[in-house]
């Protein structure tokens, strides 16, 4: 590919553009998708954050332990189990997707980095959301659902 | 593919050398999300509080994480603009499909690269910074875009002819900055204005001749 290497082309086309919109595609919808969308997130990450814990206490290891399990500093692995708002980077989420052998592009949804449109995998998340609230020990109920889910993810 | 390219810094008028490139990535996507989307909601509220509705971006609700799968389509081609290690633009270009047929009655029939998205971020966008107090950084992204699907075109045989369904906040932009002719409405694209090259007036843009 040649791209125009004149400075005066640049300028000039520049000063057409002059900074304003550009964008290709769809039409806007309302401003309230929006902040459903964030909601959708919200409870995605809630998810995220169950599977995590379950997938740890299944495998009886501590959080430090863990951490080193999966090569995930440790204080990126607490500020994804405590604090909401907590972004994790998508190395961290490729690792613990490998850890959970696990596609990644599944767990970029539910740790908030990337967004489902797809019903089914909405509603599998909330079911799981559901039966997992944590408690001392692993029951087999959780054992069960944490299964489920891993295979859910595995299979699709 | 990478290619040097040169974009105008706002700060000083001047050219800087940016990297133009086509190996984009769901990392990428994830960028747009993470560090485009929080400044178009921020913008997107300040202007609605205002009441300046018409100023609303109207590409503010787009997601590039859900175009993932589409990385791996062969009739896709995805280019991103990096400069300051930062992305400044984005987009999706379709060689094969529905909307892959020039509608011009002079060629009409003739094979054009489809511009199925692009989206320039938003702190080079003035309107959005100015609702933020704010100056636009880069100008000439949407430009630069717009060149490499002509010559992307070029590449596939067809001439430096595409086509693209524009927003109607950013038709003059395609018409006049890009003086792409404007065919008309299309009803099976929520009647959005559609544009195209021919040839002649793609080179044109091209060597900036008028």
């Amino acid at each position: 590919m040649k791209f125009n290497s004149d400075p005066e082309w640049l300028k000039r086309q520049a000063a057409l553009e002059d900074n304003c919109f550009v964008s290709v595609g769809g039409l806007v919808s309302a401003v309230e998708d929006l902040e459903q969308q964030s909601q959708q997130a919200i409870t995605s990450r809630a998810v995220f954050v169950n599977l995590l814990n379950l997938t740890r206490r299944e495998h009886e290891l501590s959080w430090e332990q863990f951490s080193q399990k999966l090569d995930v500093d440790l204080t990126e692995l607490i500020g994804i189990a405590n604090d909401e708002s907590y972004k994790p980077t998508p190395r961290t989420v490729t690792k613990i997707a490998h850890f959970l052998h696990v596609p990644a592009e599944k767990l970029f949804i539910l740790s908030g980095l990337a967004r489902a449109h797809d019903r089914q995998f909405q509603e599998a998340a909330l079911r799981f959301a559901a039966r997992s609230q944590p408690v001392k020990a692993l029951s087999s109920e959780e054992h069960e659902a944490l299964k489920e889910f891993v295979k859910f993810l595995c299979e699709r | 593919m990478k290619n040097r390219i040169r974009i105008i810094d706002n700060a000083t008028g001047q050219p800087v050398e940016a990297e133009l490139f086509d190996e984009v990535t769901v990392e990428h996507f994830i960028e747009t999300q993470q560090e485009w989307r929080p400044i178009v909601l921020k913008a997107a509220r300040q202007l609605a509080a205002r009441g300046s509705h018409q100023l609303i971006p109207q590409h503010f609700h787009w997601d590039w994480t859900t175009k993932a799968p589409e990385l791996n389509v062969l009739a896709n081609t995805f280019y991103g603009i990096r400069y300051e290690n930062k992305l400044q633009g984005l987009m999706k270009l379709e060689t094969v499909g529905q909307f892959c047929s020039c509608r011009l009655p002079e060629q009409a029939g003739n094979a054009l690269v489809y511009v199925d998205y692009v989206e320039v971020a938003p702190w080079n966008l003035k309107p959005l910074m100015s609702s933020l107090g704010e100056k636009a950084r880069y100008n000439a992204i949407g430009s630069r875009l717009i060149e490499a699907a002509v010559l992307k075109s070029k590449e596939e045989d067809c001439k430096g002819r595409i086509g693209l369904h524009s927003l109607p906040i950013t038709e003059s932009f395609y018409a006049k900055a890009c003086r792409m002719t404007p065919v008309g409405r299309d009803p099976a694209k929520q009647n959005l204005l559609w544009l195209e090259y021919t040839p002649e007036q793609a080179e044109n843009f091209l060597t900036g001749a008028r």
